[in-house]
């Protein structure tokens, strides 16, 4: 019995490679975009603009506040309410993209929070406009502190492109969901799910903690 | 869209509303309890000088880390009674949650550990103290203060973590939305409803972060 | 060329500057002291607006400073600043250091700036180590391509916020000799600092300050053999004791 669900499940290599496509297209689309619009709003937010920090503040809050799956219901149930009717990839993506700008503007606002006061100080003495500062001497600086924790937000937006497949979208996590229907082998199917996740992820992760090691070594000399 | 929005249907639904939402805290809280027990192990297991227990918890802490939560969650959901182990979906629940935040947990108290400076523990052994004495007068205490509010951190996770239970039918407070949706076609008010009482959670863990950063704060400069 | 006209600044509910009536005049080195917590760093501060100031006059070069319409860009141009941590980019080396403003500020040509910042590189004693970066030069020599930066503008002031408190005693004179060479040529200087040698030889005018207010101010000689005020007769005391 075993054997021939071992077999079923090889005939389903297909299926579950364009699952992993479905899974790096809403990641990848979600992870671009999220990391345009997170620096704006980052940027924004160590401004000096006091009702801009607050409003980005309290979205901020709304989305680290509630669950992921319930944002990704809101976007797809709710927003048709509003007038704009969604399928299933789209909504996925825009909830993805806006959990994972929320979770990118913290991190960049961070990172430039972090760039000593005199650094700013010195570029303005010199005549640089705010843009100039940010430019040239601000952002440069801050990448350094942003690099390693936008990885690790890159992997989390990763894992977090699974709960879409409540919605439909087929990625897969959702093939393995519609397999284990036909091949009743949990430990089977699910372990494929989790190797081809770990695959993906695990290298990434590797690569955040090698980022945040040099990062360290860098600051100590400096 | 907000006009019609339908304050009544949510006073109806409002028993069922508190009942999922104290399912939520009891499964995140004994998951809680769980995951610190299982993170305290594991974090022992990966320090210990036993090349066998640390690289197990390696293995356990990466795969936990490489894979989504979802994806754990259908492993054992489907995968256990394959294996001739028929649990309660609230068990399921539990289990997945307390071995992923367990993972997370085990490397927080790790980093806490870490974090102390070997010139305490060496005027600890120049002291006389025994291992176990330096570790609940010396390293214990300290490691507290750094590793709290990740710790709180995470429970804030592990509560939004939980809304994925609902994937497996279990009742809690994303399922209390799921079922104002199905059964009177109101999603608005239903995750909205939803998202409020989880954002009641998130606040009362800030502040009790906040709160306890304040209270270790002043006991360090003490 | 700079004006004060009872100015007054406050942090928050703490008064900094209070009643500052000062001029000074085109080629004029002026030295501003007093202990800590004087205002003399935050007076410089707000020739430039690195602080901006809540009540007087304040004019710079013909511009009104303490006018918020008035945009600041164009009069930092003419303003050097060096800081008491040098606050040099570490992610740049020497020469871009101080080609960026010329580049990006009067918008010069690339090889035109780095001709100019050799140049001024080599004025300061630094002409060979253009391609360094900053955590490769030692404290003296990071302060001197700090002045450098400022210079490579061309500017009409040179402001320095005590410039040598952050070195070690060997290297201060590297310093001050830059800035004694500035002065024999021409420059507009406002130096807070507490190195009285270099008061009494290049200064026109010393400042003495205390809690926010001009106490005395009177020509490097006077100062020192004769204070006028109870505040300065201390201050002085306990400088020249070490």
């Amino acid at each position: 019995m075993w054997g021939y669900y071992f077999n079923e499940l090889i005939h389903s290599l297909p299926f579950f490679l364009k699952g992993l496509w479905m899974t790096a297209a809403v990641s990848g689309l979600s992870l671009i975009a999220g990391t345009v619009i997170g620096f704006v709003l980052g940027i924004l937010r160590s401004g000096g603009n006091k009702w801009l920090k607050t409003v980005i503040g309290a979205w901020v809050d709304l989305v680290r506040g509630t669950p992921f799956l319930v944002q990704v219901f809101i976007v797809f149930f709710i927003l048709p309410e509003a007038g704009i009717q969604l399928e299933a990839f789209p909504a996925a993506a825009l909830a993805l993209t806006n959990m994972g700008a929320c979770f990118i503007c913290e991190i960049v606002a961070g990172g430039l929070s972090a760039v000593p006061n005199g650094q700013r100080e010195a570029a303005c003495a010199s005549g640089l406009s705010r843009i100039q500062q940010l430019r040239y001497i601000v952002l440069p600086q801050a990448m350094r502190t942003i690099l390693p924790p936008l990885v690790g937000q890159y992997v989390l937006i990763i894992k977090d492109s699974s709960v879409v497949s409540a919605i439909g979208v087929v990625d897969v996590t959702r093939v393995g969901w519609l397999t284990v229907q036909r091949i009743p082998e949990g430990i089977m199917v699910f372990g494929l799910v989790g190797i081809l996740y770990f695959t993906i992820c695990y290298p990434l992760i590797q690569l955040s903690i090698r980022l945040e090691k040099r990062m360290t070594i860098v600051t100590t000399r400096l | 869209m907000l006009e019609s929005f339908n304050f009544r249907v949510i006073l109806a639904y409002m028993p069922l509303y508190l009942k999922c939402f104290w399912a939520t805290v009891w499964l995140s809280g004994l998951s809680l309890i769980g995951a610190l027990l299982i993170g305290t192990l594991a974090c022992m297991m990966r320090i210990s000088r036993r090349s066998l227990l640390s690289r197990l918890a390696g293995i356990y802490i990466e795969s936990i880390r490489s894979t989504p939560l979802l994806a754990q969650l259908y492993f054992f959901y489907f995968g256990l009674p394959t294996l001739g182990i028929r649990l309660p979906e609230e068990v399921t629940g539990i289990v997945a949650l307390t071995l992923n935040s367990g993972a997370y947990m085990a490397e927080i108290i790790r980093a806490g550990i870490q974090s102390i400076h070997y010139g305490q523990i060496e005027a600890g052994i120049a002291a006389g103290l025994s291992y176990l004495q330096r570790l609940r007068c010396i390293i214990l205490p300290q490691a507290m203060g750094v590793t709290i509010p990740p710790l709180l951190g995470q429970a804030i996770v592990l509560v939004k973590d939980s809304a994925l239970l609902s994937l497996i039918s279990i009742m809690e407070l994303t399922r209390a939305g799921q079922m104002l949706t199905s059964e009177r076609f109101m999603p608005a008010e239903g995750f909205l409803t939803t998202a409020a009482f989880y954002l009641l959670i998130y606040y009362l863990l800030k502040s009790l972060s906040s709160w306890s950063q304040n209270r270790l704060i002043y006991r360090k400069s003490a | 060329m700079i004006e004060f006209k009872s100015v007054n600044k406050w942090f928050g509910d703490l008064h900094v500057l209070k009643d500052i009536n000062l001029a000074v005049a085109k080629g004029e080195v002026v030295v501003v002291c007093g202990p800590s917590g004087s205002g003399k760093s935050t007076l410089i501060r707000c020739i430039n607006r690195l602080e901006p100031i809540q009540n007087g006059e304040l004019v710079v070069d013909d511009m009104a400073v303490h006018d918020r319409k008035t945009s600041m860009t164009l009069l930092r141009a003419e303003i050097g600043f060096v800081f008491q941590s040098f606050n040099l980019y570490p992610h740049m080396t020497a020469l871009e250091n101080v080609t960026l403003a010329p580049m990006k500020v009067r918008g010069m040509p690339r090889g035109k700036a780095r001709q100019l910042g050799l140049q001024i590189l080599e004025r300061v004693g630094l002409g060979d180590r253009g391609a360094s970066y900053p955590e490769q030069l030692s404290g003296g020599q990071q302060q001197r391509v700090a002045i450098a930066r400022g210079l490579c503008m061309h500017p009409k002031i040179m402001l320095f916020d005590e410039p040598t408190s952050a070195l070690d005693p060997e290297m201060i004179n590297e310093v001050l000799d830059v800035m004694r060479d500035l002065a024999g040529g021409g420059m507009t200087m406002i130096v807070v600092t507490h190195e009285m040698g270099f008061a009494r030889e290049v200064a026109n005018r010393v400042v003495f300050m205390d809690v926010g207010q001009i106490m005395e101010t009177a020509s490097p000689e006077a100062f020192f053999t004769k204070p006028q005020t109870r505040r300065g007769k201390a201050f002085l005391s306990k400088i020249l004791r070490h």
